[in-house]
């Protein structure tokens, strides 16, 4: 258990490709012989891509119209 | 071949020659992802709405200092972040001042990850009930690690730009964001355990 604690604080580095040519090899051999870790990486993997994709950058008309008015009124001034 | 960043310092330069129609371009480029940004900072979307208004504000008075050293997005999520920051030091100084614990994180790893959310294909993972999850997740972190997730995986900010915009060392933002991750994570994983549960249940119900 140990062991995989200290894998598995090293899974959202490794997704980002922020640990080192060894320490991802005995990454990945622990991997291999360890599902519960391998379908933690697999569900922290997911978690990224959901994040990637769940918060749409919409913004409500009156909010861009208001912040448009705001910058031609006080843009002006600075000029 | 031309990157984001360059076209963005062509229009920059436009703007610093007095073409006001360029900066607009600019507003209507960001001020969705600004506009975000800021909404999962301060979770008030009239505060944001204040917010959003100062940071283009900032950042059209400020251009003539923008050097190009960092990418212009890079230049003004870091105006966002610390007209925020500075809003929330004022106004509510205990949303920053004690925001570096996550409390009730599990650390014992291999709690509740459930094997279908592990194993399901993303498209039919992104519900609008699971959107509402993330969001949900995300708005329950501390200041400091939802503003990390969001830069870094909501809009794809690199490590060392997410450093830059936050004024954090690297090794901070990674410690956060691997925190923040898991938090996200963990919320999800129960939340799908739940689901399942409920679904085998109801299942059992129709079964003669």
């Amino acid at each position: 258990m140990n062991e995989c604690k200290f894998f598995c604080d090293q899974l959202s580095d490794y997704i980002d490709g922020q640990i080192d040519e060894d320490e991802c090899r005995y990454l990945e051999e622990h991997l291999k012989h360890c599902p519960p870790c391998s379908s933690l990486l697999a569900s922290l993997k997911i978690t990224v891509q959901l994040c990637e994709r769940a918060l749409p950058a919409d913004i409500p008309d009156d909010v861009r119209v208001a912040l448009k008015d705001f910058l031609r009124n006080h843009c002006k001034q600075c000029v | 071949m031309k990157t984001e960043a360059d076209l963005d310092n062509e229009i920059v330069s436009k703007v610093l020659a007095g073409d006001y129609n360029a900066f607009e371009f600019l507003v209507e480029k960001y001020e969705g992802r600004i506009y975000r940004h800021l909404r999962k900072m301060v979770r008030d979307n009239q505060l944001a709405q204040d917010l959003l208004q100062e940071t283009f504000l900032s950042a059209f008075k400020g251009l003539k200092g923008f050097s190009g050293a960092s990418s212009f997005s890079t230049w003004l999520f870091r105006i966002a972040t610390n007209t925020a920051l500075m809003f929330l030091r004022k106004n509510r100084p205990e949303s920053v001042e004690y925001s570096d614990e996550i409390r009730g994180q599990v650390d014992a790893p291999h709690m509740s990850v459930s094997p279908a959310f592990a194993s399901t294909p993303l498209e039919n993972l992104l519900t609008s009930e699971t959107r509402k999850k993330i969001e949900q997740a995300i708005d329950e972190l501390p200041l400091l690690y939802r503003s990390v997730i969001v830069l870094r995986d909501v809009e794809g900010f690199s490590l060392e730009e997410v450093s830059k915009i936050m004024d954090s060392s690297v090794a901070a933002i990674k410690s956060r964001l691997h925190r923040a991750r898991n938090y996200v994570r963990e919320s999800l994983a129960s939340y799908y355990t739940g689901t399942e549960r409920a679904e085998k249940r109801k299942g059992s119900r129709v079964r003669p």
